[in-house]
């Protein structure tokens, strides 16, 4: 099947999700629902990045999902995403969670002895405060604050 | 002269001219007048074994016709205390000094003697102090006398530092493990014919190292399309195995190695940003696979 | 009355070395050499990732740098489990050689030829005290001819070493599997075009220079030489179809050959500034160093063949495979070496016709958890070991005993290494210039950067005499 064979036959899916939605009405199927259309747009974006002559395998079942935009990340969560094994590559600044995974200057995932997965607040502000970095990566989510952190414990 | 055509860059008009000009102007003169201090340090000596793979100027045209070389451990005839004499007559003349290693400074740099000067040993940390402070110019070659480089790498068991933070004066840094025949070369005409060359903020001549690797890259399509390696030996770009062409402002891509015949990317392996400040620790992983899924 | 001779630094060698001569009546009765360079490899290799190994153990030297990429990525299949296919072995060897052309050459050019031929005065870098130069001025200015001409020689064979290792010094193409260069037409016919001039020099030039330097300097046959126990890893070997093409691990002990066992390499630190076990096995323990030790004298240590101080090298080499005549001394290891250029130059021929266009040799490797593995390689010196352990993927243990360690090996109780061996004996004409000392010394091509990953300090200068 062509990519564009692959896409469309996710969006059928994507479509059939929400229908099944609309006549839902406990919040369990809605929430299952969600979770495998989660699964499904990721294979959208896999679809879109294969490389030419890739075969395209649903990674729908796998936990390798890259983070719901405005996601909110503690430490431990943070740490999943340091790049390897298929996961993305996630750093944190003051507080915003950024995608280093196709930034040039992360090659295999690390910068300057620093890896993915990690807070650098302290490394930017002492390397490269001032300059403008930050804008030109995509946005994940944010830090938990720390306190909010402990209270969930 | 025919390989000074292959550097088509337009950002290399400098380097052509300056080798065309270097070799024009020197070629007629008889008896080079300054005079060239090579010290080992620290190191594998790698820099002037990397000196002798230069061609045009080759290392017979640059003692020849560019500077009376007297003084490397590598290359020179004298031996034993002769040698040392030639140290300590150089001081009384011009000369510049070129310093490829680290200088070792644990237990009062006694980890590394060079030789020995009127019966005592002569540490790298003296002999450098001693002929940095009276050179006309300093230039610091490859990664391991610009930064510490491997010789520095954690633990530092020799307590290696860089040139620059033994001497109180400007050292012209020219990082890279080995440094590239031509970036000597190339710098030391410019002083010769025109002066200290223009640095970057890290002392760096601007005429070798101002675009990064990756700027440069022939794999830089690759990395645009999104079609990188997973293994080494693969034809995409290795970003995901760990390359630091990004980070790793040097013009290997369009200079290349050894008569232009290669370069790492054009043997299917990473950059390792061996001419970035912070080699090797703050460049590795050098080789990762399991970020390339 | 003894006198002592200190030439230091020993130059025209790689790295740092002291050589310390007691003299009486004209002759050597003892000496010491020592290693003046420390950087720590073993200590700064662990903890690191360990395919980064074989780019860092590169670094321990810039002439011979593609002998211990080699050796790393030998040492790695064995942790692993990687055989690599004959092409892989066919394309790394190929690197290797060139390296070996590139040293040889560099190494009788310009090491070796500044001892016997007066150089052009006009060159700084060649001025010498030396007064012993036996060479017609024909000679004398043919050889510096050629020691110009080599310049392009030699840094053709770097060239030719880029072609799959993608840069010289420090190529980063030899790697577990092989290398990670694709071959293909117009890579193979560069190497051959490049080898093609290289052994035109090589065999005529090269050799002739060599003939007429063993001619005017043929005492130099009975000086220098040894206890003629040679040892060697093997190199060019070991080929699915093309079996042996230079020899197999191999050893010569006290006029018997015996079937070479890694297990019977030790290693001493008995008067090495080091403490902990006096003797051991590679894979047993890296020592501290220890500058209080009394007696010790050198930070190189002490390796042992069944307890023997062996000779590494290209004689050892020659010799063991059959191609010259069992008879060491410093003419004869200064020879061998030429012979043994011209050796490895064919051998290079023949491993070209094997290249076959268009072979991936790499994988995405995996590291152990837990493993051990061991790289012995004859190289451009002699025989060179690393030896791995892998601990929660991360070098936990590397040792490693570089041919220059067993040349320039320190004595272990009444064991003397095959360098200070050489110069007991020998006849001193002149104490102000003991130009013999430094021919002797430089036949071995000392590499002492590779010997001392080590340390040499805290010695005292004592009031000797001291020589120019």
């Amino acid at each position: 099947m062509n990519r564009r064979d692959e896409a469309n036959k996710v969006i059928c899916e994507l479509n059939a999700c929400l229908n099944l939605l609309n006549s839902a009405n406990d919040a369990d199927p809605k929430s299952n629902i969600l979770n495998y259309m989660r699964c499904k747009i990721y294979d959208l974006y896999l679809i879109n990045n294969l490389e030419t002559g890739q075969e395209f395998i649903s990674q729908a079942n796998k936990k390798s999902f890259p983070a719901q935009s405005g996601q909110t990340f503690t430490k431990q969560e943070l740490a999943k995403y340091n790049g390897k094994n298929g996961m993305p590559a996630y750093v944190a600044v003051d507080g915003i969670v950024y995608d280093v995974s196709n930034s040039a200057a992360w090659g295999a995932a690390t910068h300057f002895g620093l890896s993915a997965g990690n807070d650098l607040t302290t490394q930017f502000a002492s390397c490269h405060a001032g300059q403008p970095i930050l804008q030109k990566l995509p946005q994940i989510g944010k830090m938990m604050n720390e306190q909010s952190e402990s209270d969930q414990r | 002269m025919n390989n000074l055509n292959q550097i088509n860059d337009s950002e290399d008009n400098l380097v052509n001219c300056l080798m065309r000009e270097a070799h024009s102007r020197f070629s007629k003169s008889e008896n080079p007048q300054m005079n060239l201090v090579w010290l080992e340090l620290t190191g594998c000596s790698g820099n002037i074994i990397s000196l002798l793979d230069g061609d045009h100027p080759d290392f017979s045209f640059l003692i020849t016709h560019m500077v009376n070389l007297v003084y490397n451990n590598s290359l020179m005839a004298a031996e034993g205390n002769v040698a040392m004499q030639k140290l300590k007559a150089v001081l009384e003349t011009p000369y510049i000094l070129a310093v490829e290693g680290a200088v070792a400074t644990a237990n009062n740099g006694y980890y590394n003697i060079i030789g020995q000067m009127d019966g005592k040993p002569l540490t790298a940390l003296m002999a450098v102090k001693m002929l940095g402070e009276r050179a006309l110019h300093v230039i610091a070659v490859g990664a391991c006398a610009c930064h510490g480089g491997v010789s520095a790498a954690s633990p530092n068991p020799a307590k290696c530092a860089a040139v620059r933070d033994v001497l109180e004066r400007k050292v012209i840094e020219l990082p890279g493990c080995p440094c590239h025949p031509d970036w000597f070369t190339g710098t030391l005409a410019h002083i010769l014919l025109y002066g200290e060359p223009e640095l970057d903020e890290q002392n760096r001549p601007l005429m070798f190292y101002i675009h990064t690797v990756h700027d440069r890259c022939e794999r830089r399509s690759l990395f645009e399309q999104g079609i990188f390696a997973k293994k080494l030996g693969d034809e995409g770009c290795m970003f995901k195995i760990g390359c630091r062409g990004p980070v790793t402002p040097t013009d290997c891509p369009v200079r290349k190695w050894n008569q232009h015949v290669n370069w790492p990317i054009g043997g299917s392996t990473p950059c390792i940003g061996c001419a970035q400040f912070g080699f090797p620790d703050k460049m590795e992983p050098f080789i990762s696979y399991d970020v390339t899924e | 009355m003894a006198e002592q001779i200190i030439i230091n630094p020993l130059t025209r060698i790689s790295g740092f070395l002291q050589v310390q001569a007691t003299v009486e009546n004209g002759v050597v009765t003892d000496a010491a050499n020592s290693g003046l360079l420390f950087r720590g490899f073993e200590k700064i290799l662990l903890g690191r990732n360990p395919f980064d190994a074989v780019y860092y153990t590169e670094r321990i030297c810039g002439i011979c740098s593609a002998a211990h990429a080699v050796a790393s990525s030998l040492a790695l299949e064995s942790a692993i489990g990687i055989v690599p296919s004959e092409q892989g072995q066919v394309m790394r060897d190929i690197v290797h050689g060139c390296e070996f052309l590139q040293n040889h050459i560099r190494h009788f050019y310009q090491y070796t030829i500044p001892d016997y031929v007066r150089l052009p005065e006009k060159f700084p870098l060649f001025d010498t005290v030396g007064n012993d130069f036996r060479l017609t001025p024909w000679q004398t200015e043919t050889i510096s001819k050629h020691y110009f001409d080599s310049l392009k020689i030699s840094m053709q064979a770097h060239e030719m070493e880029a072609v799959f290792g993608g840069k010289a010094p420090h190529n980063h193409g030899v790697f577990i599997g092989g290398v990670t260069a694709v071959a293909d037409a117009d890579s193979v016919i560069r190497i051959k075009s490049l080898l093609s001039g290289i052994q035109a020099f090589v065999n005529t030039a090269m050799a002739e220079d060599a003939q007429t330097i063993a001619r005017a300097y043929g005492d130099y046959y009975h000086m220098g030489g040894g206890n003629g126990n040679l040892l060697s890893y093997g190199c060019f070997n070991g080929y699915d179809s093309l079996g042996t093409l230079y020899l197999n691990p191999d050893a010569l002990i006290n006029g018997e050959r015996i079937k070479f066992d890694e297990r019977n390499i030790t290693e001493s630190i008995d008067t090495a500034w080091y403490s902990g076990k006096d003797t051991y096995e590679p894979f047993e323990t890296v020592s501290e160093p220890d500058m209080q030790k009394q007696r010790a004298y050198s930070w190189i240590k002490a390796p042992r063949y069944l307890g023997f101080s062996c000779e590494v090298g290209p004689l050892a080499r020659q010799i063991l495979s059959g191609c010259y005549p069992n008879h060491v001394s410093a003419m004869d290891r200064t020879m061998a070496r030429v012979y043994e250029t011209s050796k490895i130059a064919s051998i290079l021929s023949l491993l070209l016709e094997q290249v076959k266009p268009g072979i991936q040799m790499q994988n995405r490797y995996e590291l152990p958890q837990q493993s051990k593995g061991v790289g012995l390689i004859d190289t451009t010196r002699g025989a060179l070991g690393h030896w791995i352990k892998i601990k929660d993927q991360k070098i936990a243990f590397y040792q490693i005993i570089t041919p220059s360690v067993w040349n320039f090996s320190t004595r272990s109780g009444r064991s003397l290494g095959p360098s200070e061996l050489s110069l007991i004996g020998t006849s001193i004409k002149d104490s102000k210039t003991p130009v013999e000392i430094g021919r002797i010394l430089r036949s071995f091509d000392p590499c002492v950067s590779c010997a001392t990953h080590v340390l040499c300090t805290g010695q005292e200068s004592k009031t000797y005499q001291v020589v120019s």
